[in-house]
């Protein structure tokens, strides 16, 4: 009985051994991901030979051109952007060579990420079956056309997403090079007026560094996390050879909160528009692409600090810009209001709920180059000590601080022959869109200021770089 | 072997003691030569009958008793009837010493196969999980056996009680989870012939063992000693969750020395079951050796093991089924030729306990018990946030994450590209291009994620995406003592001393790599709305920062709960001749704490490292009940508690993995019931009626989930809702009758009619981490609350499963051992969980807090009413045949579930992610259908259950 119960035992045990079937593991091997290298037919062509088949057409008067099957053309470039940062999202910016490019040109698609298959460097082939090249917040893009603009592709479009490879436009070539920046200039960028053929490419502008009301002072900004920042945060980057451009940041950017390096040395980024095609920006794939040096190589003008004791005195030069009908009013009370360049971009008066201020902007202006002076009448430092400067400023769709404070000793009418030194002023940062607040801008010390002195207000924004529209009251000087 | 056949041992002692007339006896079981239990045992063609107590004994006397040649008739489910002549004299009493019953095989294959059925549905994990702990008994109650074997399909939940109020006792030790307070029935699955032998007590009625719950307490006997000789083997198919189950099981009965051993393994696998890629691999071993040292002590030692891994489904919306079908499972996708499935659950929770049983006397017994449960439970999942870090002058960021690549994104949707109030032409083109894409794919692109992560890796980056376990691994150290003494005829005490200790490891660990080498331990979304330093808040531990995590590693969150729980029961039993009643009583003490091993970057310091507040809970509970037996046929039975029960340890910390914070206004729930049972039970009908009344107090629930809900400031959050005093009321009646037409045909009915609802206003609290203090520029510990602080949910029903189940059937069962049932059931009034959030004032308020100016009271009621699932005609049909060949008995038993392939949804949600009047409106109104619409389960189609059996 025993004997016999060990072998039914074991006949239970044989039995559910034999039963023992597999069931997949949860071990997997590594999984060919090389699977949508997809040969492209059709002609290819270069992004330069895309744009001149768009600019044909412009010159033909349309504003945009779709591609057919039977056009059977294929551009090819190289990834330049990447999503990777989040400071661009659903775009594909390629240009036509891994080195020395000559253009660029944006394909809009509907897929996040895109850096996990189009990563930086990555060449990769674009059928225009049925895509629209047109401009697109002022750069050249392709896309789905049909409307006033053009829209992104669909995820279809992309080789390997769904069953249907007749849909496929975007794929991939094994090629993964590297990027060398273009080596440019500010001065070239703002040569090229508002349409560059750097658009879309991968430049590198040497010798800048931020504005340093954005990153010296109490509260240095952060790349595009101020509460002011809506959609992106402009950051003017100032050439210490002169010009500037904007250095634009999304508000998703993953490094959007960091602070600005306040160094001086070269970035990289592509060279685009900001939305409105107004001006240009630089944007960049992640903070690795500013290479700045320390805060002492900085190149700003110096400013003039009064050290001595200063404050607790009286208003004995004031204007609120109210009761006037116009600024000449005030030119003929001794101010002066002038564009030392030349064009129509003026000090103007402005009003708003009953208060009046003197207001200036590049916007719509068309000029490139503004120098827009604004100098109060000749002020008696003599009579007083301890003085200060003091006014309220409210800077509106911001993207860039263009403007300065200065004084000068010799000033007499013409800006141009007068010797000006900056104040230590910081001018506040607005909203990107929209109006701002009123901030109060100072005390200034001016109290090692002696003799008379002339106050100026110089505005240096550009149509196609910062635009920013200030609002300037209540200047104030006092003194014991 | 012939001892199976052997013929009834029968002793007829006349005996001349008293002058009452009377029938007793003792019934025991052929092979065990245990006592069972609740035997019927009546005088044929008469009402007049018993059942047997726990000691096997049965006493019959009336004044009516019919003198001379009588029939005695013993049955119980899962025996032979046994018919046996007596002849009973005036004054005497008749006294059967022992009553010899047999294992009927039918039934007890019947009951095989239909266990097996239903821990297929038990095991699925989702939030309304099936009740039908304590009717896997094959009990012969009509109604209990409809709800187990037919209701058990779909969500219905006797008297809508959940899980968590039904406690399951292996051996006298309870094994609901201290966590949820569910059973974790994967713990003992595939062990099914080991788990025969079960002690059902219906509701709150008395049990020996404990207090118990709304749902009764279900004991399963797993000793060595209580299982009959002999070995079984089967081999079961179905296309339901697993594709074959392979088991053999030997017990050796009790040898002269007093040793008994059983064994049991069991294999269950298939590649997918009626959902597409939901893997099924579970092994079960069972071992118990027990030694009966003398007559009044035995020592048992049982030992369970059940590893088991099932890919999980997922809860479709109606978009997604009108695309796919109720099939569709977006949480697999090709790898290697192979469907991998992202979402799977593993199990590994070992059991081992011994058992001591002690006859102090006649009528005295102690059984003492010392279990020890550890191991894991790990869920799957894949993580899509994984960065590289980037110092920049001395400032840190994170670049990467990826968006969710979970097949079944909103944004992959059609309904996604028309959400404009007038899509253009390019929308539906999008639409359609998305349909198209989701029709012929929709599953995940593993090779995409690899594929990520190779680039990632070659420009220096880190993992993408992971394969992230989320992991609890506990361990149980539960002892208790259970008395049970017989002071006179009709009085029996009860009463146990139980004590818990649970350390539960909470953590999410690096499961697959996917191909990449380490996954930077930070959270991406940390501060997403914020301008603070990120660097910091984005720790997952900020005395490890910036880890790379490997292979194996810990990762995101690492936490401990130490939980400690002592309750004591007492009970008094007492059986007359026409009324027996108890009164019982318990208290006890619950304590968790929360330590944390990770310091969170969002929560510095105390409030997330190290130990947590400790939280008490203190329990009471009183109930009583008697049956009435007006006569032997009419029984009239009526029990009611109070009682309170401490939250489980979910719902007392607001947000265990980020913080030590306890849930807000967390307390003990009150519970008060009574229900009331009419029974009745003749030689041909059976039947019982009862009405049921529940009123839970004081309730709580959580909820975890991101919305764009706007909290304040924060205009979108991943937040965890808290919902404390929540009341509930379950008012209804019950009822199953089956009447024996023919030596072979039976037919049966059975219905539960019932309502499950709120009866007030809960409070809300939220808690995120996107929920910024102002004064420390950190995430606020205070919980933030929307208006008045409560959700509307008054008369909303309490969501799972149909408040209505109907039931008909007939079994044929012929002489020549083979047999046929089909039942028809109808299953109404199942609603959509609602969304607590848009109960809240959240609903009508504007960013400023005031109502919408265009809210529209008659708009909103259309919004908020709660969707009530459409009826719906389950058939199902069930049968069987054995044989006899030599000494061994071979068998099958069939079951077809859902003969028509009816289409039906079990359950289903409403989704958060939307919570305001606006936005619900207009997602309702998208030409596409709405986005982010109720999420359903729907139940399965035609399946099938075959089980060959060989016994000997």
């Amino acid at each position: 009985m025993k004997i016999m119960n060990l072998y039914k035992l074991m006949a239970v045990l044989l039995f559910v051994a034999v039963g023992f079937s597999c069931v997949q593991d949860d071990e997997f091997d590594l999984p060919n991901t090389t699977v949508d290298i997809v040969e492209v037919e059709g002609n290819v062509i270069t992004i330069d030979a895309l744009r001149g088949i768009f600019e044909q057409a412009v010159a033909d008067g349309d504003s945009e051109v779709t591609f057919t099957a039977e056009d059977n053309l294929v551009v090819e470039g190289y990834v330049v952007s990447s999503d990777e940062g989040g400071n661009w999202f659903e775009e594909i910016v390629i240009q036509d060579k891994a080195e020395n490019p000559t253009t660029g040109v944006k394909v809009l698609v509907d897929v996040n990420p895109l850096f996990t298959r189009f990563e930086k460097g990555r060449k990769i082939l674009v059928k225009l079956d049925g895509l629209t090249v047109a401009v697109t917040n002022g750069v050249l893009g392709l896309g789905l056309g049909g409307g006033d603009f053009i829209d992104k592709l669909p995820p279809s479009v992309l080789v390997g997403e769904g069953s249907d490879e007749n849909l496929w436009r975007i794929f991939r070539t094994d090629e993964v090079a590297t990027i060398v920046p273009r080596e440019t200039t500010l001065a070239e960028i703002s040569a090229s007026g508002g349409d560059s053929a750097l658009e879309n490419v991968y430049i590198r502008i040497s010798d800048v560094q931020f504005n340093r009301n954005d990153v010296l002072g109490e509260n240095p900004l952060t790349f595009a996390a101020e509460p002011t920042d809506e959609f992106d945060g402009d950051r003017t980057l100032e050439g210490c050879e002169g010009g500037s451009i904007i250095v634009q940041t999304s508000t998703f950017a993953d490094f959007k909160a960091l602070l600005l390096p306040n160094g001086r040395g070269a970035i990289d980024g592509i060279l685009s528009r900001d939305f409105f095609d107004d001006f240009f920006t630089m944007v960049i794939n992640e903070p690795a692409d500013i290479a700045f040096g320390d805060v002492s190589e900085r190149c700003d003008p110096d400013f003039t600090a009064c050290t001595g004791p200063s404050g607790g005195g009286s208003a004995f030069f004031s204007e609120d810009f109210e009761g006037i009908g116009s600024l000449a009013d005030l030119v003929s009370a001794g101010w002066t209001n002038v564009n030392t360049v030349g064009g129509s971009t003026e000090w103007v008066l402005g009003t708003f709920s009953g208060n009046s201020y003197a207001q200036i902007t590049a916007f719509s202006s068309g000029e490139d180059t503004i120098e827009s002076w604004l100098v109060t009448p000749g002020i008696d430092m003599d009579g007083t000590t301890a003085e200060e400067l003091m006014f309220d400023v409210q800077a509106n769709f911001d993207n860039g601080t263009v403007l300065s404070v200065l004084f000068s000793t010799n000033f007499t009418g013409d800006p141009t022959t007068a010797d000006w030194n900056l104040l230590d002023a910081t001018i506040p940062v607005g909203p990107s869109s929209g109006f701002g607040t009123f901030e109060a801008v100072g005390p200034v010390n001016v109290s090692c200021l002696e003799g008379t002195v002339h106050f100026a207000f110089l505005y240096t924004g550009s149509e196609s770089g910062a635009s920013t529209r200030y609002h300037v009251d209540n200047v104030e000087v006092t003194g014991i | 072997m012939k001892k199976f056949f052997a013929s009834l041992f029968l002793v007829l002692i006349c005996g001349f003691a008293t002058a009452q007339t009377q029938v007793t006896g003792v019934v025991v079981d052929t092979d065990s030569s245990e006592p069972i239990n609740e035997v019927r045992v009546l005088i044929k063609g008469t009402t007049l009958g018993d059942l047997t107590d726990a000691s096997g004994s049965f006493a019959i006397s009336d004044p009516e008793l019919p003198l001379g040649e009588q029939v005695l008739v013993v049955s119980k489910t899962g025996y032979i009837t046994q018919q046996l002549p007596i002849t009973i004299q005036s004054g005497q009493t008749v006294n059967i010493d022992r009553i010899l019953m047999e294992i009927d095989l039918t039934e007890v294959e019947a009951q095989i196969g239909i266990i097996s059925l239903s821990d297929n549905q038990l095991d699925d994990e989702s939030s309304s999980a099936y009740n039908i702990s304590g009717l896997l008994q094959a009990s012969n109650d009509v109604f209990l056996n409809a709800a187990a074997f037919d209701f058990s399909a779909t969500f219905f939940r006797p008297r809508g009680y959940d899980n968590a109020n039904g406690k399951v006792l292996i051996n006298g030790i309870e094994m609901n989870k201290q966590f949820n307070g569910r059973p974790q029935w994967s713990n003992w699955g595939g062990l099914n012939d080991a788990q025969r032998n079960r002690e059902f007590t219906m509701g709150i009625k008395a049990n020996e063992y404990q207090f118990g719950d709304l749902a009764g307490v279900n004991n399963i006997v797993m000793r060595a000693s209580q299982y009959r000789q002999g070995g079984r083997v089967s081999y079961a198919m179905a296309n339901r969750s697993y594709a074959g189950r392979v088991m053999g099981s030997y017990n050796s009965g009790v040898n002269q020395n007093g040793w008994a051993y059983s064994i049991l393994l069991s294999r269950r696998f298939g590649d997918e079951g009626y959902i597409h890629g939901t893997l099924y691999d579970a092994n079960s071993f069972f071992a118990s050796v027990e030694k009966k040292i003398n007559d009044n002590h035995s020592l048992n030692f049982s030992a369970l093991y059940t590893p088991n891994r099932r890919g999980r489904s997922a809860p479709l919306t109606q978009e997604i089924r009108d695309l796919k079908g109720i099939r569709y499972n977006p949480n697999w996708g090709d790898l290697n030729g192979e469907r991998r499935n992202s979402r799977e659950r593993e199990i590994e929770e070992p059991v081992i306990m011994l058992n001591h049983y002690w006859n102090i006397g006649e009528n005295t017994t102690l059984n003492t018990n010392l279990a020890y449960q550890f191991g894991k439970i790990g869920n799957t999942r894949i993580d899509n946030g994984g960065t590289r870090l980037v110092e920049f002058n001395g400032q840190e960021a994170y670049l990467g994450g990826a968006r969710n690549p979970n097949a079944d994104y909103y944004q992959n949707l059609p309904s996604f590209f028309l959400q404009d109030a007038s899509p253009t032409a390019q929308d539906f083109q999008n639409a359609f291009l998305a349909r198209q894409s989701f029709v012929n794919g929709g599953q995940l692109d593993w090779v995409a994620l690899y594929r990520a992560n190779e680039i990632s890796v070659a420009n220096g980056g880190n993992a993408i995406y992971v394969l992230q376990e989320d992991r609890t691994d506990d361990t149980q150290f539960t002892a208790n003592t259970i008395l049970s003494t017989q002071l006179t005829e009709n009085i029996t005490l009860n009463g146990s001393l139980n004590y818990r200790n649970l350390k539960s490891e909470n953590f999410a660990a690096v499961k697959d790599l996917l191909g990449a080498n380490g996954y930077l331990d930070v959270d991406f979304f940390a501060g997403d709305d914020s301008n603070t330093d990120i660097g910091l808040r984005a720790q997952s531990d900020l005395r490890n920062p910036n880890r790379l995590a490997g292979l194996g590693d810990r990762y995101k969150y690492n936490y401990e709960i130490n939980a400690d729980v002592i309750t004591g029961f007492a009970q008094a039993q007492f059986k007359y001749n026409k009324v027996d009643f108890f009164v019982g009583a318990n208290i006890g003490s619950t304590s968790y704490q929360r330590t944390g091993l990770f310091e969170n970057g969002n929560y510095p310091g105390a409030s997330s490292f190290g130990d947590s507040e400790k939280v008490n809970f203190s329990t009471y509970g009183i109930k009583g009940g008697m049956t009435y037996k007006v006569t032997g046929r009419h029984l009239i039975d009526l029990n009611g508690a109070y009682f309170t029960n401490a939250p489980s340890i979910r719902n007392t910390f607001a947000n265990a993995r980020q913080n030590n914070i306890v849930s807000a206004g967390i307390e003990e729930v009150k519970i008060q019931t009574a229900d009331l049972s009419y029974i009745y039970r003749s030689p041909i009908v059976k039947g019982r009626i009862t009405g049921f009344y529940t009123q839970v107090q004081d309730g709580s629930d959580i909820g975890f989930f991101f919305t764009e809900n706007q909290f304040g400031a924060t205009s979108s959050a991943f937040t965890q809702e808290v919902t404390t005093g929540i009341d509930q009321r379950h008012l209804g009646v019950e009822m199953g009758v089956e009447a024996q037409l023919t030596p072979t045909i039976k037919v049966k009915a059975a219905a539960s009619v019932g309502q499950y609802i709120f009866t007030n206003n809960p409070n809300v609290s939220y808690y995120s981490d996107d929920f910024i203090d102002p004064n420390t520029g950190l995430p606020s510990l205070e919980p933030f609350t929307i208006g008045d602080g409560t959700a509307k949910l008054k008369n909303y029903h309490v969501a799972g499963g149909p408040e209505r189940a109907y039931q008909i059937g007939f079994e044929y069962r012929d002489p020549d051992f083979w047999w046929v049932g089909l039942t028809t059931n109808y299953f109404s009034n199942a609603y959509v969980d609602a969304s607590t959030l848009r109960r809240t004032d959240a609903f009508t308020q504007d960013v400023d807090g005031l109502t919408f100016n265009d809210y529209d009271p008659e708009v909103a009621r259309g919004l908020l009413q709660q969707e009530q699932l459409d009826d719906y005609f389950l058939v199902n049909v069930v049968g069987g045949k054995s044989w006899k060949i030599g000494d061994y008995f071979v068998g099958f038993f069939a079951t077809i579930n859902n003969v028509l392939d009816q289409e039906y949804i079990t359950g289903g949600f409403e989704q958060s992610r939307l919570a305001n009047y606006r936005d619900v409106l207009d997602d309702q109104n998208n030409t596409g259908g709405p986005v982010f619409g109720n999420r359903y389960f729907f139940g399965n189609g035609t399946t099938y259950y075959v089980n060959l059996y060989l016994r000997f």
